[in-house]
Parts: structure tokens; sequence; C-alpha cells
């Protein structure tokens, strides 16, 4: 079913105004009224409308000068100018001055929800419209461009994401942070039903419980101090379309509590509100966190994990696929070449190797962060060890305070570090057989953790 | 109305929704959208001596009757029976050329027209039983208004909004699941019976 649309309805006779509200009522729509253009005006400074039905002989301010200024101030709301006293030049007037239709009381009842039907058809092309320049503006049309794979992990995280954006299942997304978990956020709405819907997130982690509750719900006029326009919430803005919340693991239990009647009730109200508002979204939820560890320790609630997880993904961490630090690397060269006006730089082998032996504590974020440094400060063309200033720093492996041994030795520890000590990967990392590293670690007493 | 074998005799029965004939009016046309009621909402209904055309109602410029007073006419106090008004006239509303029915959503009363409902193809005259048909499904459509359905956008569904008689010929004698559903939690609101007078 489509969503109501909100209607605000502007005439001055009482029984009017009244009759018409309660046929919208019935039809399924959300109907307001107002006596004049004053009042309407006040009342679209509390709420937002889809539609206003505008009487155009109104004591006051009539109907073409209310009209005039909802559409200085209120541009994206609708406006229907209805009266019983038809003239061309009224209805001439009323057009030219924005209105989308024109209406002679009493009109027709087929007329009158064809009308309706147009105007939300209209409401909703005007959204989807918006939402896909702001999308084509963040760049964010692709469904995998933006992720960079050729891991087992990484290959995993795509058949998931295509296997659940079909669905509208709720999905929990796991992964240290910098991992990308908004990218795969935005994969799975790219390539759902919801696509040409809105995407809209928020970070739990990064706002008080009360700030937060304001920008998930809205608020009304006054519902606090500083509070001198009601606006609308993350739920509402999400309808029709996906709603993410970042580092869900961060909000309170009070916060879980009113989010899961949301998911159960499908309603909710504003701060400071009265009215019962629905949204119809699909959640999509990131944690760097043990959740399960966090129901134990008694701080996050069994019954939200269990509505929230109905399907995981986990994103790993750039150092278990460090198949893919070099592609993002040159990924991210690419990308900030072409937003500094350069031709994209090469990258050295010795950086391309100290890039793969890194910890990566950032992960992806952390990578790109350093090459988009490096990109900046190269000037020969090319990237080398000297343009990469990583977090974790340690001595580089072209420090000249280290002899050679000890040079050797940090760099065989720092790569068994970051592959987890496995021998394996850590030799093929190194250019040499297990035994051969075996030896050298034994030989420079090193010891797994 | 629809006699209950079991019931028994000399008592009087108040029922839970009265069809309520203003003017001259089609009895056959009342009984069926009785019936109807009677079947499809499972609501104790019966028809009841036929009151005067409220000629309070009359908006003469418009040789119509307003639907507005008329249900302010009809509706019960809590607890009494709901109502449906069946006129042979023509309804309307201040704002629409006409309406076929109208309703208080959630209230205790409605009002429907048959005067439009004989209306055929090519400005004839249309079949005997399309009419019944089209006054039954009125009926419903009115008082499933009444007990708090809003319009339902699913095609044939009974709530579907149709100000025509073409819309509404296509429309189902039934309602859809999701308003069947609707409507078996709004019955379980009103008084099994109403109480007896």
């Amino acid at each position: 079913m489509s969503t109501p649309l909100q209607v605000l309805v502007v005439d001055d006779e009482l029984a009017m105004r009244e009759s018409i509200a309660a046929w919208l009522i019935q039809d399924g729509q959300q109907a307001a009224k107002a006596e004049g253009g004053r009042e309407a005006l006040a009342m679209m400074e509390e709420r937002e409308f889809d539609l206003a039905l505008v009487d155009i002989k109104m004591p006051g301010m009539d109907g073409i000068e209310l009209l005039r200024r909802i559409k200085e101030g209120h541009p994206d709301t609708l406006v229907i100018i209805i009266t019983a006293y038809g003239s061309i030049e009224s209805a001439v007037e009323a057009m030219k001055a924005g209105a989308s239709d024109y209406l002679l009381k009493p009109f027709d009842p087929e007329h009158l929800m064809l009308l309706l039907e147009k105007m939300g058809r209209q409401r909703r092309l005007m959204q989807e419209n918006q939402m896909l320049r702001q999308r084509l503006a963040e760049g964010q049309m692709a469904g995998f461009e933006d992720m960079v794979g050729s891991s087992p992990d990484m290959f995993k995280v795509f058949d998931q994401i295509e296997e659940v954006a079909a669905t509208e299942a709720p999905v929990l997304i796991v992964g240290e942070t910098g991992t990308g978990k908004e990218l795969v956020a935005r994969a799975i709405h790219n390539r759902s039903a919801r696509s040409f819907g809105p995407f809209v997130a928020i970070n739990c982690g990064a706002q008080s419980e009360s700030l937060l509750e304001s920008e998930l719900f809205g608020h009304e006029r006054g519902a606090f101090t500083g509070a001198v326009k009601a606006r609308r919430g993350r739920l509402e803005m999400a309808d029709g379309g996906t709603l993410f919340l970042d580092e869900v693991g961060e909000i309170s239990q009070k916060m879980q509590v009113a989010l899961l009647r949301v998911l159960e009730d499908g309603s909710f109200l504003r701060v400071g509100g009265g009215q019962p508002l629905t949204s119809d979204f699909r959640l999509i939820c990131a944690t760097h966190r043990n959740l399960p560890e966090l129901i134990s320790a008694g701080e996050f609630r069994q019954d939200f994990y269990y509505r929230i997880n109905v399907f995981s993904v986990s994103v790993p961490p750039l150092r278990r696929r460090r198949e893919d630090v070099v592609p993002l690397a040159e990924h991210f060269i690419a990308v900030f070449a072409q937003e500094t006006g350069k031709a994209p730089p090469g990258l050295e082998d010795k950086a391309r190797r100290a890039l793969i032996s890194y910890s990566w504590p950032g992960n992806v974020r952390e990578l790109r962060n350093i090459m988009e440094r490096a990109v900046i400060v190269s000037k020969s063309g090319y990237i080398g060890l000297e343009q990469l200033t990583f977090l974790d720093e340690g001595p580089k492996p072209g420090s000249t305070a280290l002899s050679l041994a000890e040079m050797e030795t940090e760099h065989i520890r720092r790569v068994l570090t970051a592959h987890g000590w496995n021998i394996t990967q850590a030799a093929a990392t190194l250019g040499i057989d297990r035994t051969t590293l075996g030896r050298k670690i034994k030989k420079a007493g090193l010891r797994s953790p | 109305m629809i006699p209950e074998p079991d019931m028994p005799t000399g008592q009087a029965h108040a029922p839970q929704v009265e069809v309520v004939p203003m003017g001259r009016v089609n009895s056959t046309a009342a009984q069926v959208v009785a019936a109807n009621l009677q079947a499809l909402l499972e609501l104790d209904t019966m028809v009841v001596e036929p009151w005067p055309e409220p000629a309070q109602a009359l908006v003469a410029a418009r040789g119509q009757y307003d639907a507005g007073i008329i249900l302010r006419e009809l509706a019960t106090p809590q607890g009494g029976p709901l109502r449906l008004g069946l006129m042979g006239k023509d309804l309307c509303v201040a704002f629409l050329t006409y309406v076929l029915g109208e309703s208080q959503l959630g209230g205790r009363a409605a009002v429907m027209s048959l005067h439009r409902l004989s209306e055929g193809e090519g400005g004839g005259r249309a079949p005997r039983h399309v009419m019944l048909e089209r006054a039954a499904k009125v009926g419903l459509h009115e008082i499933a208004h009444v007990l708090g359905l809003e319009h339902c956008r699913t095609a044939g569904c009974l709530m579907r909004f149709s100000a025509g008689l073409a819309t509404l010929d296509r429309l189902n004698m039934g309602f859809c699941p999701a308003c069947q559903r609707d409507l078996i939690r709004l019955r379980m609101d009103l008084p099994t019976k109403a109480p007896a007078r």
C-alpha cells in the first residue's frame, strides 16, 4: 500500500474543511485543517505537507496569496486551488503562481480521486528525483564498484550481498573499524528493490542518547530547548528505502527498546509529538563490537539482537586479505589522481612489499588515507617508501639505525605478526620457503606471542 | 429480517445493524442489502419501518439531499445499533457533485442512495440484478467504514473507492484478506447483541 499523503485543507467554511478532511481520512490519507492562510502557514512551519487544498476566496489572505507564500517557503508542497467561483482569469492566475491544479466546487468524486492519485505519483517522483541527485553527487550509483577484492573472504562477502539484497531481511554487518561496513550496506541497498528509495545512514556512536533520539525519531517544534522548528527524523526520511544504523553496539538499552517497538509495531512518535507516524524501511546495522559478548555482559538486549541479526555479513580485516592490498592501493591511487588532476603515480616494489606486510590496524580506511597523502606528495611519478606514512610506525625497513641482520629480524617479525604467525603465508610474503623461514626464526630467537 | 430459528416467540429482538428506508425505497433492495450485511459482515441486521424523507436535508438548489445532515439524524448513542439509511433520492456533500454513500468512519451511521444505481450503459437502465448487486456493495462498503475500515488500494476489494458505477461493477462481492482480518478485529468491539428495547 502506498504511503498516505499528508494533506492540509485550507477553507474558511467549517463544514467544507471538515467534510473534505473526513473524506481524505476515509481514503487513507492524513489530513489536517486550517481556517485561513495565517493558520495554514503556521502549521506548515510545524510539519511538512505533501499537498495543500486551498480555497481561493478567504478573508484576510486569499488563496492566491497563500499559494505564493507556500511556494516561497515550502516549494515541495503541491497546491490545488479550489473555489466555488470559477473564472478563467483566476484559474490562469493560480496556475501561473504555481498551483498544480485548479478545481471548481462541487467536483466530481472520480475526478478528485484521480487527482489525488496524480498528486501522490508526483510527490513520489519528486522524492525519487531528489534521492537520485543526492546519490549521483555522492558517487554511490554502483553496486560493487567501490569495493575491491579478489580474496576468498571478499568473494564470500559479495555472494552474501547478492543473496540478501533480494530480500527484506534485516542485516547485521560485523567487522573492525575501517573495513568498509557502510560500503557493504550501500551495496546491499543498491542491489535491492529499494534502490530508488533513500539510503539514510546514522552513526549511533557519534552522539548522545538524547540527540540520537531526536535524529532518529525527529522532533516537533518546542519539544526541547532549541527545537524552533519541527524536523523529520531519519526513520521518516528512510521511508521506502533503507535505514543504516552504524555502530549499533553503542546505543543505550533505552534506545534499543524504542527501536524494537518501531520494528515490531511499525509506528512511532516524534519527540514531543502526539501523532503516530509510520515508515516502511529496510534495516541494516553495523558494529565492530562483539554483540553476543555484550549480551552476556548485560549491555545489549538479546531480543533487539535477534531482531536486527536475521542475516549476518562478516567483513574481514585487511590483514586477512593481503592479496587485496595492492589492488586497493592502486584503486585509491586512481581515485586521488583524478581528484588532484595528476597522472596516477606507479607503486615501487619496496612500497608494494611494505603495504603487503603492514599490519593495517586501521584497515581499508587507513590504506585510503595513506594513499591519498602519497598521491599528493609524490613528485617523481612514483610512490616509494618515503611517501608512505603508516599509523603503526615502528622502525621502517629503510631505517639506517639498524644493522642488516637487525633489519632482517625486524622485518621477519613484522611479517609474522601481520600474518598472525602463519608460517606458510609469511614465507610466501618474504619470498622464501618454510624451512628457510623456520631456520631464521630460530636463529633470531623469535617466538609467537 | 432473516429470522433466527431458535429465537423464542414474543421476545423483542435488537439487531446490531438497522437498515432504515427513508422515503420511497425499493423494499427488495433493502432486504438484499440487509441480507448481505448479515452474510458477509456477520452482523445481525434488520430492515426497520421506513422513516419519512428527511426534508431538512434537502439542498433545493441541487435537487439532492445532504448526506452529512442525514448522518446526524441517523446516529445512535453508544451501545445502540448501527444504522444504514437507504434513500431513493440522490445524495451529495458540499464539495462533491454526488455521493453513492457516506458514512461516519468508526462512528454510528451511514447513508446510501439507490438513485444512480439503476443507470446502465449508454444512458439506459441496468438490469435489476445489477442494481441490487450494486446496492449490496455500497451498503457493505459504507457499514465497513462505520466499523472503522478505510479505503483499500487492492484491486477488486469492496473497500476500494469507487465514485462511478463502472468501478463499482468491477469490485468483487467481498473484501481482500487484509481487510477481512481488520474486520474480524473491528467486529469484536461491537456488542454481540444490542440491548433489547
